[in-house]
């Protein structure tokens, strides 16, 4: 029986050389019905084309540094099987929306000033000392959030999603359901001074509800559901009586 | 030779590394009131933290009242079999609770007990639950906690994808580093008045690992290089239990959590060998005994077909496996098609750790040079001869923060050394050293190099080894380290995000590394812990107080035995006493 392949195609861009990116294709064995994208990447750099650049580490789906577009879709590759693609080629580029560093390599600076900007930290009126222990908290208080804590900062929204695309000023949905998940939080009293950020013109306001950044979350964060929600809250706040108080 | 062009960064305390440990350090660092300046290989979050699973070890006593600080301290001394440093694991059995409290106050997500108070596991050679967890990704938690913390402490900056690959001294003291930038190969010189290390360890030197390409002992080889002494290098801890299938993720960790909450191990022929191996703990003894046991098996022909054991936890209910090991559950269903709620896992041991690493002094973190400082897996001491799980995320806490405030003091105690003049030549030295390979198109494969220490390493210095076996793995690694010195990039000659390039520069700290390894596994001369010797079978008392001290000398790399200091009677008098065995009332 002649040995399975799969063919592999790759955005390549090197800014020293390249006026824009390009896609190079690659065939190789396709041996394991287990092999994800990301095998078959490292497979290309180990034996066929060691200039091929791209992020990875933890090869289990909880880094968060492999995102790209599989065919068109944004997905982790270590979690994108070959199996689900072959005999039909696959397409690797790197994720929508944001700047190519080279070849798969995408520069995501912008997402760390979005990350700090939403206070993603416990905000107390009154720190208890250490010595008073810690905060009490429930198993049904954390699951009123647990679901929005789950993010890995992939970029997966924000690749899929077409109001960053177009307005890159956008906090985007990752940043969103990060500030729900310190709201919702039964230790936290932050929620008006996180307010201005979220409700600000580039903020939850901005989204369409297209809801692609859930379909795309590989954690189940649901960050649509955390804009929805917010906006929901946010009015309230405003329009209820005393509403604005903490 | 042309002069490289370098821009010049200044801070007060430089911080290698952003995993747990050097995070902590950069928040203790800062919260001291000097300048930090943190510099990681990866992106900030993706650090190996990340990847820890089981939880943090901390005496709380929020499941088990009899629990206390000696308690735990005299687990992580019979843990590593005597030979850690007693005065780390007394702080770190101390502080733990405290640290914990702490990522609490800032945040960090934890499973609870009915009262609404941190939640405890039970975890390998712990005689009481200890593990402080939010289901089996508390890693995750914990650096996604520590990250947020520190972009918002005032006086942390942090430059993201930047590889140091040289320490610079002046007058014997540690007053800077070069770096390169991943995405651009632009170089940087940073000036500093102290240097906390905690880039973490080298697994990366073996074939069958749970690390990930970032491990390749960086730091261990840059402290090293730098005058550092190094301690019990042999001491690397092979977890017992990895996957073993598919291919691609083969040493990928398979959480203790899942032996924590009542997995068991089987042969083929469905018997529950932990008996034969420790009949008193079972799955969970010490790491280093379930491993060689593993191993044992495998070896006599009773594994599975894959090569390794079976762990099967199906006799628990669905919905308790998917709550407390949510990921194990989704890893394995994705990745095996394996339904562990139904059907036994298969797993082999991999390289997991390093007790091994740079010699620090206890209280402080500092080595040997003055202005460097080490904290976390490459910093060794705290685990001896094997480390129990969950010390290793409270060990970055407790002694990240230690490094972070000690470098902070140093820096204020000797604000000029960041004005020190440099050695130009040390400089332009190390510069050329790291832009060679991309002169060499002709020059070797440096992913063909790192399969072959891989190899050597995975061949020589296995679970169990001999003096032949190291003896002609060193050889094979000083021959390594030749053909290393003349290596290629692998294809492209470019600058910018070229990993050809970096793995070439990562080859020399593997190389420090394995040397590091192989010699002095040759000189303990017994089996301990996680070293074990097939001809050297038995534990011998006498090395017991024993640690053995690698460093560099006119005549190359020498191991030499140093004995250690008497524990006080105060400490020695915890290990003798007895602890009562915990019972759970009942199990959920």
């Amino acid at each position: 029986m002649a040995e399975k392949r799969i063919t592999i195609q790759a955005t390549r861009f090197d800014p020293e050389k390249d006026s824009a990116p390009r896609l190079q294709s690659y065939d190789i064995p396709f041996p394991d019905d287990s092999m994800v994208v990301l095998d078959a990447l490292n497979y290309i750099k180990a034996h066929v084309d060691g200039t091929l650049s791209y992020r990875w580490s933890c090869r289990m789906g909880i880094c968060g540094s492999c995102g790209m577009m599989v065919n068109g879709t944004p997905k982790l590759t270590c979690n994108a099987f070959l199996r689900d693609y072959w005999p039909r080629p696959v397409i690797v580029q790197p994720l929508n929306n944001f700047p190519i560093i080279r070849d798969l390599v995408i520069d995501m600076d912008d997402f760390m000033h979005k990350l700090k900007s939403v206070q993603p930290w416990i905000i107390r009126k009154q720190e208890i000392p250490l010595g008073g222990g810690e905060h009490r908290q429930t198993t049904a208080q954390i699951d009123e959030f647990k679901q929005f804590s789950q993010c890995i900062n992939c970029m997966l929204c924000y690749a899929a999603c077409p109001v960053y695309g177009l307005n890159n000023d956008f906090l985007g949905p990752a940043a969103i359901a990060l500030a729900r998940r310190y709201n919702l939080d039964s230790r936290d009293e932050g929620f008006t001074k996180r307010l201005p950020v979220i409700a600000d013109s580039e903020g939850i306001w901005e989204c369409s509800f297209v809801g692609e950044c859930s379909v795309v979350c590989p954690k189940g964060v649901d960050p649509a559901k955390a804009i929805q929600q917010t906006k929901l809250d946010t009015t309230l706040r405003f329009t209820l009586p005393f509403g604005n108080r903490d | 030779m042309t002069t490289a062009s370098y821009e010049t960064v200044e801070t007060d305390v430089l911080v290698l590394g952003a995993g747990g440990a050097g995070l902590r350090a950069a928040i203790a660092a800062a919260e001291a009131g000097t300048r930090v300046m943190v510099v990681c290989k990866s992106l900030l979050g993706k650090a190996h933290t990340v990847m820890a699973e089981g939880g943090v070890a901390a005496a709380m006593h929020n499941v088990a009242y009899q629990d206390s600080w000696e308690v735990h301290f005299a687990d992580t001394m019979k843990g590593g079999k005597l030979i850690n440093n007693w005065r780390m694991a007394e702080i770190h059995a101390k502080e733990s609770p405290d640290r914990v409290l702490e990522l609490e106050r800032w945040g960090a997500i934890f499973d609870r007990t009915w009262q609404g108070r941190i939640h405890q596991r039970p975890f390998g050679a712990h005689t009481y639950p200890r593990l402080a967890h939010i289901g089996d990704r508390t890693g995750l938690e914990l650096i996604r906690t520590l990250q947020d913390r520190a972009v918002h402490t005032a006086g942390v900056d942090v430059h993201m994808e930047t590889t140091a690959f040289k320490l610079l001294t002046a007058d014997g003291r540690v007053v800077g580093a070069l770096a390169y930038r991943r995405s651009d190969g632009s170089l940087i010189l940073y000036r500093c008045s102290a240097l906390v290390l905690a880039s973490g360890g080298a697994g990366k030197m073996y074939r069958v690992t749970s690390n990930s390409w970032e491990s390749t002992g960086d730091g261990i080889a840059l402290a090293y290089d730098a005058g550092a002494q190094l301690r019990d290098m042999e001491m690397v801890q092979f977890h017992p239990t990895g996957m073993v299938w598919p291919a691609g993720v083969r040493g990928l960790l398979v959480t203790e959590g899942v032996r924590g909450e009542g997995g068991v191990l089987k042969n083929k022929d469905g018997e529950r060998f932990m008996e034969r191996y420790d009949h008193e703990r079972m799955e969970l003894s010490s790491r280093d005994v379930v491993a060689r046991a593993i191993n044992s098996e495998v070896i006599a022909g009773r594994g599975t077909p894959h090569g390794g054991v079976y762990l099967d936890i199906s006799h628990r209910k669905p919905e308790f496996i998917k709550s407390k090991l949510p990921s194990m559950y989704e890893q394995f269903l994705k990745l095996s098609k394996v339904d562990i709620t139904k059907q036994p896992m298969e797993v082999a041991p991999t390289l997991h750790y390093m007790m091994a690493g740079v010699r620090v002094e206890p209280e402080t973190g500092a080595t040997n040079v003055p202005g460097l400082y080490a904290a976390g897996e490459l910093a060794a001491g705290l685990h001896g001869a094997n480390r129990l799980g969950g010390n290793s995320l409270s060990d970055l806490l407790v002694f990240g923060k230690r490094a972070g405030e000690a470098a902070a003091a140093a820096s204020k105690g000797n604000p000029k050394a960041a004005a020190a003049k440099l050695d130009q030549a040390q400089v332009e030295q190390a510069i050329a050293e790291l832009m060679a390979p991309l002169d060499r198109p002709a020059g070797e494969n440096p992913y063909k190099l790192q399969a072959e220490i891989q190899d050597v390493m995975t061949a020589h210095a296995p679970i169990v080894r001999d003096a032949a076996g190291l003896q002609a793995g060193l050889e094979k690694i000083l021959e390594l380290q030749a053909r290393a010195a003349q290596c290629g990039a692998g294809g492209s000659s470019s600058l910018a995000f070229n990993p050809g390039w970096h793995t070439a520069r990562d080859l020399r700290s593997m190389l420090v590394n394995a040397e590091a390894l192989l010699r002095s596994a040759l000189e303990r001369k017994e089996s301990r812990g996680a070293h074990a010797r097939s001809d050297y079978p038995k534990t011998d008392d006498q090395l017991a107080s024993v640690n053995y001290i690698t460093k560099e000398t006119p005549h190359g790399m020498s191991v030499e035995a140093v004995s250690i200091p008497t524990m006080p009677s105060h400490l020695a008098e915890i290990l003798q006493r007895s602890y009562a065995t915990y019972t759970p009332e009942e199990m959920e």
